[in-house]
């Protein structure tokens, strides 16, 4: 929960107790509003119990600076949900052709996005951050914990979020 | 009415197509470009009435192809509406100098947005009128 790679004045706003909540806010509204899905929050135990029974994650990342200030937000989603979302969004019938992984991965993407814009705003809201365009990775397990990270469940199923400070590109 | 819709997610773009054709609005064509380079392209070649666009993109962000496009007297007529995750008061305020109708802010639901097409629709109207 802490990082000794940005000044100490910006670090405690992006990784304090406040800042996690909003993270969590975050998730529940692009969840709710965009995905129809519906967002928990969780504990560690519950997620790693959660998480020992999922085969496959898909990791988005989408990094975003601001003068001093920079970093990169992951979401780490089950691959199952993410085609559960891929429905909501899409409005796709189960029925229908299975989507081609890269739709996928882009919907997973602008999932990421989302979380990470609707958090910035939340916790920055007088600065503007420049976001890069998000990029997927599939993974066997779901990783580890950054400077933060936040645990959840979407729709009952476990969702890490990490977020991770460094230095700004000079 | 022409509609350009300027995202770098192809879903994202997918989900503002399927909206505007579930509003009342009056569509002749719906074009897509993935950053603010391919939309200018495309207002070159087409009489665009919409715009909707996202501001962080590739190439160029949605905030440079609005400012090349309020200072082309050919587009003054453009109703420009943003789409983003950046809700900062920074963004919003920078919008507003750039001719912006209208800053809708991700996450959305589907029936927000139509509900923005639809006024954008009858003001259209109202101005021809």
């Amino acid at each position: 929960m802490s990082s000794t790679n940005l000044p100490t004045t910006k670090l405690p706003k992006l990784t304090d107790a406040e800042a996690a909540t909003a993270m969590f806010e975050a998730v529940r509204a692009v969840a709710e509003q965009s995905f129809f899905a519906v967002a928990e929050p969780g504990d560690d135990r519950t997620f790693h119990a959660a998480a020992a029974k999922v085969p496959r994650w898909l990791v988005a990342t989408v990094r975003f600076e601001q003068g001093p200030i920079a970093g990169a937000v992951s979401c780490t989603l089950p691959e199952n949900l993410a085609n559960g979302l891929f429905d909501a969004f899409t409005g796709r019938d189960p029925g229908e052709p299975t989507p081609v992984s890269t739709l996928v991965h882009d919907l997973v993407g602008e999932f990421s996005n989302m979380v990470c814009g609707a958090w910035l705003t939340r916790v920055e809201s007088g600065r503007t951050f420049t976001l890069s365009h998000p990029s997927v990775e599939p993974a066997v397990t779901p990783g580890h914990a950054g400077d933060m990270r936040l645990v959840a469940a979407i729709d009952d199923l476990p969702v890490a979020v990490d977020l991770r400070l460094r230095p700004a590109q000079a | 009415m022409r509609i350009l819709i300027v995202d770098d997610s192809a879903m994202m773009r997918a989900m503002i197509k399927r909206v505007i054709k579930l509003a009342d609005v009056p569509v002749d064509a719906i074009l897509e470009a993935s950053n603010g380079a391919e939309g200018l392209e495309l207002l070159q070649k087409h009489d665009v009435q919409l715009l909707l666009t996202d501001i962080n993109m590739p190439v160029m962000t949605g905030a440079e192809m609005l400012r090349e496009i309020s200072m082309n007297e050919r587009w003054r007529g453009l109703s420009r509406v943003i789409i983003s995750t950046d809700g900062s008061t920074v963004r919003r305020e920078e919008a507003a100098d750039l001719d912006v109708r209208c800053y809708l802010e991700k996450p959305f639901s589907p029936e927000v947005l139509r509900d923005v097409l639809n006024e954008l629709a009858d003001n259209e109207v109202a101005e021809t009128d």
